[in-house]
C-alpha cells in the first residue's frame, strides 16, 4: 500500500468525524420521517434472514443471481475478478461490498438530520448518504463509495447512489480481497463506474434487525437490473474497531499466493 | 484436569458459535488437513491484516522448525478474547491449524491452546445473538 494512500485517508477521516465544520446550513423541513431518524444509529453485524438471523451465514447462501445477466463485458470481468492474481489487494470494497459483508466486519450508522454517515469496519472509507435534498452533482468526480442521496419513504430510507469509480473488487467478493473461496463458486460479479445502486433500508423484527433492498441496475455489466436483500442485526454489545488491510499484509496471508517466506 | 475440561468445553463453544472462518481465500490452505503442533512462541505479531503467530517446533528428528500461524485480524480477535498480550515469547502452547497445501512449515490457526489452558480459536465473526437480546445493556 502505497504511503500516499494513508495521506489521503487521514483528511478524509477528519471530515467525517467532525473536525471540520459542516458545510452545509441546518434545513428545517427535510423528507426525514421523525419515527424513522436515529432508530439507525447504531452497530449492526450481518446475519442470515429476517426469519432466521442465527441460521446460515450470509455468505453461505444463495443470495446472488446464480446466473447474472452478464452483458459480454461483464462475463468478461467476472472471469478476471475471478482470479486472484488480477485483484490489487487491500482496495476499498465499494458501496455494495460495504453493505454486504459477510457478518466478520461490523458497520456503524449514525445519523444526523442532514445526513446519515455508514462507517464500514473493512474500510476506512465511509458512506455518506445526504438527506438534504440535494441532488446527484452534474459533473460528479468518480469514487470508491460513490454519491449517495437519501429520502424517508415513511419509514423507509431509500438511498440513491451513482459516480463510483469502477475500480472495486467483485460486489459479492469473499473477503478483502475477493479471493475466489473453496467453499464459494458463484460468479464474481463486477460493477463498473455506470453502476446506479438503489437501496430500500427498514427496520424489522422490532428494530433488531436492518433490512437492505439493493437494486443493482449496471448497463456496462448487467443487461437487467436485479435485487438482494440483505440483513443486518442491530449490536450494542460490540464497537467498530480500527481494521487496516494495508498495514502488514505478508506474501503468504490475505489469500495470496504462496509466498517463499513465513515472515 | 480442570484445565482440559475448560479447553474441551471451549473448543464445542467454538465449534458451535463461530462461524467458518471465511475473510479471505484462503486458497493455499489444506482446508481438510488439521495439523497440531505443541511448540513455544517466538513472536505474536499483533497487526493488520492478519495476526501471526511464529513458534518453534521440534521436527521427527528433534530439530527446531519454525512455523507461522495465521490468525484473523486483530479487531476481529479482540471480540473472541484475544489480546496484544494474550501470547508472548516464550509461551509453551497447541496449535490446531490447516497446513499450506505445498509442505512449508505455515498455517491457518484453527485453535491455540494456551499455557493456561485457555483455548481460543482465530478470531472471526461475532456469533449472532437471538432476537430480543439487542436491547440489553452493552455487556
Amino acid at each position: 500500500m502505497p504511503r500516499a494512500f494513508n495521506g489521503l485517508l487521514i483528511p478524509g477521516l477528519l471530515a467525517v468525524w467532525g473536525c471540520t465544520p459542516a458545510a452545509a446550513p441546518p434545513t428545517p423541513e427535510t423528507s426525514v420521517s421523525k419515527a424513522a431518524q436515529l432508530k439507525l444509529t447504531g452497530v449492526w453485524v450481518a446475519v442470515g434472514t429476517f426469519e432466521n438471523p442465527a441460521g446460515p451465514a450470509p455468505w453461505s447462501q444463495t443470495l446472488w443471481p446464480a446466473q447474472p445477466p452478464f452483458t459480454p463485458f461483464g462475463e468478461s470481468e467476472s472471469r478476471r475478478l475471478g482470479d486472484i492474481k488480477n485483484v490489487v489487494p487491500c482496495q476499498p470494497g465499494g458501496p455494495i461490498f460495504a453493505m454486504w459483508e459477510m457478518g466478520l466486519f461490523p458497520i456503524e450508522i449514525l445519523e444526523a438530520p442532514d445526513r446519515i454517515v455508514i462507517k464500514p469496519e473493512n474500510t476506512a472509507l465511509p458512506r455518506h448518504i445526504f438527506l438534504d435534498g440535494r441532488k446527484h452533482p452534474e459533473d460528479l468526480e468518480p469514487s470508491w463509495m460513490g454519491h449517495s442521496i437519501g429520502t424517508w419513504d415513511g419509514d423507509v430510507l431509500v438511498v440513491d447512489t451513482i459516480g463510483t469509480n469502477g475500480k472495486t473488487r467483485a460486489i459479492n467478493g469473499v473477503g478483502s480481497n475477493a479471493g475466489v473461496s473453496s467453499e464459494d463458486t458463484k460468479p464474481r460479479l463486477p460493477a463498473s463506474d455506470q453502476l446506479h445502486l438503489v437501496e430500500r433500508l427498514r427496520l424489522v423484527a422490532d428494530g433488531e434487525i436492518l433490512e437492505d433492498e439493493m437494486t443493482i441496475t449496471d448497463p456496462k455489466i448487467y443487461t437487467a437490473p436485479f435485487s438482494v436483500k440483505h440483513y443486518w442485526q442491530r449490536r450494542p454489545d460490540i464497537d467498530v474497531l480500527e481494521y487496516f488491510c494495508g498495514e502488514k499484509p505478508r506474501p503468504d496471508d490475505e489469500g495470496s499466493q504462496p509466498g517463499n517466506a513465513t515472515r | 484436569m480442570r484445565a482440559v475440561i475448560l479447553a474441551l468445553a471451549a473448543v464445542v463453544t467454538l465449534l458451535n458459535t463461530v462461524p467458518v472462518f471465511a475473510h479471505h481465500s484462503y486458497a493455499a490452505f489444506d482446508r481438510d488437513k488439521k495439523v497440531t503442533l505443541t511448540g513455544v512462541v517466538k513472536e505474536f505479531q499483533w497487526n493488520n491484516p492478519h495476526a501471526w503467530i511464529q513458534m518453534m517446533v521440534a521436527d521427527e528428528k528433534g530439530r527446531q522448525v519454525e512455523w507461522g500461524v495465521e490468525c484473523g485480524s486483530p479487531n476481529m480477535m479482540a471480540r473472541t478474547g484475544w489480546k496484544r498480550s494474550t501470547l508472548k515469547a516464550g509461551d509453551r502452547i497447541v496449535v490446531v491449524l490447516n497446513p499450506l497445501k505445498d509442505g512449508r512449515p505455515n498455517g491457518s490457526l484453527v485453535t491455540v491452546m494456551l499455557s493456561d489452558g485457555k483455548v481460543l480459536g482465530p478470531g472471526n465473526a461475532p456469533a449472532p445473538r437471538p432476537l430480543g437480546s439487542a436491547t440489553r445493556s452493552k455487556s
